[in-house]
């Protein structure tokens, strides 16, 4: 029977995490849900796929931060299949001397800091405790849908109030700091904490990765924040055995456990609009499906401008969508290694590790003015996994995988990319070859993927991550716009659900909250 | 986009002295500098005025309305330099209610919409429907913001199958521009490259058939046609905002002053006069119709948005057509409509023989609203307002407080205000087709 034929009660647009987890919350709730994802495979960015045979790797995205349990659990994700290679991956900032840290908390980490300078190994601790009292604060905000803001609507003030509540709860000290954190760079805050160059280029990278910032753009000290209470959630940073591909096989398999019929390679052209209300979609093969409910996990920019139309939508609002920002500023690459690349100082189960390659705060500042400018810069600033450590499966026996972030690599490069990749990789694994001298000849084989390419591969716009930068001015309440930051959208019937609404991240969140919006107003109607 | 005028730009070329105390100052290298593409655009002579940058503007016809000025008294409008009064405000008043007065409407801002979607764009821009707008046709239209609040209105001119002129009192193409995300659609700001006459008053078709706009009483009230004055073409409206039978002229500036001159020369017979805003201003009040920026402020010129309106607000209820296509605003109008409008601009009467001013508006002894716009009517002998007031059911008794002068004594009075619920002026004249030439009247 064709898809077109039968009735449902609700199409998910695009079989992302999001997508897929908005499809089992749906369907666990008794409706009939039909997922339709224009790729040929469900998973957006998060991919497992062949470096070349036999070597899998994660092909965009790495690691699972912010997926919280209870998704986990509710959708029966273990049962499905589910596996961690390793969960609590640390993360240990590489040393150009051979002196890694490890950026934890473990009496033998801060022993082995404190042996090295005492002050920031007490500075550490306070930081991180710090840290996590203001994502604690900020947490019930990224369980629930954002608060209501605009008109004539409390919701959002009221909600505000109680977060200040929370951190004056968490003691003065720390709420005066929470007030001076939130504007502030990153840089400027390890700056004042850190005399370590390592350490304050090693907590900056954890607040830039991703995003098009420098360390000294105002704001960026927030997003370290913010990714932290993303994490409250979860058991640190996980690696999915078998790659990121994996979560969404696990997801695939709940959701057709729930009874959701899933459709690739069939891309939504439009979304029906009938006096006000969404009424299904069509595809570009020109199928109809319709449903009183549907949920987009697309880019929530494409989904109202391109698929619904600014015709249908208040001119205010088309255009403040518009105006939001994809800066996409990061690169990946991904490599097949004949044995594993040796790096002097490193322990044996640190290879297993979140590897961050930082260059000092300065280098760093200058990498992003030239992402700024267009150009490729001297440094960068990457973050690297070797996730055939831990998941011997990955590679054939003895061989392994890695899995490499570049920072502040610019879209569009002055004198256009052609000649470039090979320099940009060239930069690369010389910066790799300083602390793992062998990397160069252990390559086999490799991909390079430019913010360009995530563009054409994962339908990112602009190759940024988030469906829309994960900046404050673009969080909370202003994810995508005041307007749709609470899953709904002016058209009845029409839901965002992906990571372009509140909270973002590979946390499943938006697609879990979504449908929950979703399934109350139908009660409602 | 800015104004055109007569008076040719002179560029700045006065070449900077070295300065001599700064000598440690590196200078730049020259040829390189040349070389390099950015540079040249830099240093490139701008060929245009740049927009906006006069701040002083006049109209094409600005010599021959000068030329009927025994005042001297001008005023600004929109930054063109516009007679206030040109006479007198009784002889001007008495021409447009009595005989025709002409004036030049150039001024008022003006925008060229085309393009394949020029009509369901502006369906998505303003609250009515556009699409019943027939070529040759004009309708009032408010258009809103996301919240609802008015953002502005104007008259919408249909030129042809996908072309359209918006005029409106303010300029807008800020948020015009943001509007077209999405359409195919050119919106290009015509206010300098058309000028506009408004020839208003009973024997206003009597002066234009003379002057040879034949068959011009057989334009409906709120339509519009082209005629071919020797070789002068003319786009005639049957448009104007004073309650009386009246029209408007869009005509290309270069020919607006002979059109002017011949208009005087064939309508003299016929008692026209040139007039000024003071009676433009005294006719808008007198048919009690609001004016953005005086009696309301646009929604982004508020500061405040107790200060923005919504059309319910305004009384253009009837501009708001929530049925049909969308249009920005429409979701919060539908919700808006169901609510109390959180004030009403109204028109009122003061029963007082002579002109007064005042500003607070008193329901049973607090004040209760403002009056935004004031005017003597001479034909009514009343004083006539436009008023923000807060919205109240029930009996309203409106006082206003004025100090009336008389010589060098001064007394305060509460004079007793009634609300006006329809224009108080309004010549039945204005609706008849065909328009009543001389001849038969
Ligand atoms: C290299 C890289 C590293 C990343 N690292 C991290 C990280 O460490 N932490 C983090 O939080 N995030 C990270 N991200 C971002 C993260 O991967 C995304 O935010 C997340 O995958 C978005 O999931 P989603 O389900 O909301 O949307 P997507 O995964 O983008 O899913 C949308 C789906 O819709 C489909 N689609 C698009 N248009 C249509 C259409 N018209 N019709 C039908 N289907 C359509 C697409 O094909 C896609 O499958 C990373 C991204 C990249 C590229």
């Amino acid at each position: 029977m064709r898809l077109a034929d039968r009735s449902f009660d609700a199409i998910v647009i695009g079989g992302g995490h999001n997508g897929l987890v908005a499809a089992c919350y749906l369907a666990k709730a008794g409706k009939r849900v039909v997922l339709i994802e224009a790729s040929d495979h469900l998973g957006g960015a998060l991919a497992t796929g062949e470096i070349s045979p036999d070597y899998m790797i994660s092909t965009a995205a790495h690691l699972v931060e912010a997926m919280p349990r209870r998704i986990e659990k509710e959708l029966k994700l273990a049962r499905n299949g589910l596996r961690f290679a390793a969960r609590n991956v640390p993360a240990i900032a590489l040393s150009r001397n051979k002196r890694h840290l490890t950026l934890s908390t473990r009496r033998r980490d801060l022993a082995a800091l404190g042996q090295w300078n005492a002050h920031d190994a007490a500075a550490l601790v306070e930081f991180l405790a710090r840290l996590k009292s203001h994502a604690t604060a900020l947490r019930p905000f990224l369980l629930g849908a954002p608060p209501l803001s605009g008109g004539p609507s409390s919701e959002a003030a009221t909600a505000f109030r109680k977060l200040v509540w929370r951190a004056r709860r968490l003691g003065q000290p720390s709420f005066e700091d929470l007030l001076h954190a939130l504007p502030a760079s990153i840089g400027d805050i390890v700056d004042e904490t850190f005399e370590m160059p390592l350490l304050r280029a090693a907590f900056a990278f954890e607040a830039l990765r991703g995003t098009a910032e420098g360390p000294y753009s105002p704001g960026t000290a927030f997003n370290l924040i913010y990714r932290r209470a993303l994490q409250l959630e979860t058991k640190g940073a996980s690696l999915p055995r078998g790659g990121m591909g994996a979560l969404i096989e696990a997801l695939r398999r709940s959701a057709e456990s729930f009874g959701v019929a899933i459709k690739t390679g069939a891309a939504v052209k439009r979304i029906i609009v009938e006096s006000g209300v969404a009424t299904g979609v069509e595809t570009v093969t020109g199928d109809f499906l319709r449903a009183p409910m549907t949920l987009s996990s697309v880019d929530p920019r494409a989904t109202m401008l391109d698929l619904v139309g600014p015709a249908c939508l208040d001119a205010g609002l088309a255009a403040r969508l518009a105006q939001t920002s994809r800066r996409g500023a990061t690169a990946k690459l991904n490599l097949a290694l004949e044995g594993l690349p040796s790096i002097a100082g490193l322990s044996p189960e640190e290879y297993g590790a979140r590897l961050l390659v930082v260059p000092p705060l300065n280098e760093f500042d200058q990498a992003f003015a030239a992402f700024k400018r267009g150009e490729l810069s001297d440094e960068f600033a990457m973050e690297v996994t070797i996730p055939s450590v831990v998941d011997a499966a990955l590679a054939p026996a003895g061989h392994h995988v890695m899995s490499i972030l570049i920072q502040h690599v610019p879209y569009d490069v002055a004198g256009g990319w052609a000649g470039q990749r090979d320099r940009l990789l060239n930069r690369v694994i010389e910066t790799l070859s300083r602390y793992a001298p062998d990397i160069r000849a252990r390559i086999i084989a490799g991909e390079m993927l430019l913010p360009s390419d995530i563009e054409a591969k994962f339908g990112l716009a602009g190759g940024e991550w988030h469906c829309g930068e994960m900046r404050p001015d673009q969080l909370l309440m202003f994810r995508p716009a005041p307007e749709l930051a609470q899953y709904r959208t002016p058209l009845q019937g029409l839901y965002l659900c992906g990571a372009g609404n509140h909270p973002g991240g590979i946390s499943g969140l938006a697609g879990q909250l979504a449908a929950k919006v979703a399934l109350s107003e139908g009660r409602r109607a | 986009m800015s104004g055109e005028s007569d008076i040719p730009f002179v560029e700045e070329t006065g070449h900077e002295e070295p300065d001599e105390t700064s000598g440690f100052r590196e200078q730049p290298d020259f040829e390189r500098l040349e070389a390099s593409p950015t540079v040249d655009e830099l240093f490139a002579p701008a060929s245009d005025e740049p927009p906006f940058s006069r701040c002083v503007l006049t109209t094409s016809l600005h010599l021959s309305v000068a030329a009927e000025s025994r005042t001297n008294r001008w005023t600004d409008w929109n930054g063109y330099t516009t007679p206030e009064i040109l006479t007198t405000i009784d002889d001007e008043y008495r021409a447009l209610r009595q005989a025709a007065a002409l004036s030049d409407i150039s001024p008022m801002v003006k925008y060229r919409i085309s393009g394949r979607d020029a009509a369901s764009y502006l369906d998505r821009l303003v609250a009515d429907n556009v699409m019943r707008l027939s070529v040759d046709e004009v309708m009032p239209v408010v258009f809103c913001e996301d919240r609802g609040f008015v953002v502005g209105d104007g008259h919408l001119f249909r030129l042809g199958e996908s072309e359209y002129r918006l005029v409106t009192e303010e300029t807008h193409l800020a948020w015009l521009l943001d509007s077209a995300l999405g359409f195919q659609v050119h919106v290009e700001d015509v206010g300098a490259a058309l000028a506009a006459l408004s020839l208003q008053g009973p024997h206003a078709a009597a002066v234009l058939n003379a002057a040879g706009f034949y068959d011009i009483e057989t334009i409906r009230p709120y339509a519009a046609r082209w005629f071919d004055l020797g070789g002068i073409p003319v786009y005639a409206s049957r448009t104007g905002a004073t309650g009386e039978l009246g029209y408007e002229l869009w005509v290309d500036p270069e020919d607006a002053p002979m059109l002017w001159a011949r208009l005087f020369d064939k309508g003299a017979e016929f008692g026209l006069a040139a007039t000024g805003y003071a009676v433009r201003e005294l006719a808008r009040i007198e048919a009690g119709i609001p004016r953005v920026g005086c009696d309301y402020l646009g929604a982004f010129a508020a500061v405040d948005l107790a200060d923005a309106s919504t059309p319910f607000e305004l009384g253009l209820a009837s501009l708001v057509d929530l049925e049909s296509g969308h249009f920005t605003g429409r979701d919060a109008l539908r919700r808006l409509k169901q609510r109390e409008p959180r004030h009403l601009v109204v028109s009122m009467a003061l029963d007082f023989p002579e002109p007064v001013q005042f500003c607070a508006v008193e329901r049973e002894g607090a004040i209760d609203g403002t009056a935004t716009s004031i005017g003597f009517s001479p034909a009514l002998g009343l004083n006539l307002a436009l008023a923000r007031l807060r919205y109240r059911t029930g009996p309203v008794a409106l006082s206003v407080e004025v100090d009336f002068r008389e010589g060098l004594s001064v007394r305060r009075l509460k004079i007793p205000a009634r609300l006006l619920t329809e224009a108080v002026i309004g010549s039945p004249m204005r609706h008849a087709v065909p328009a009543p030439l001389l001849a038969e009247f």
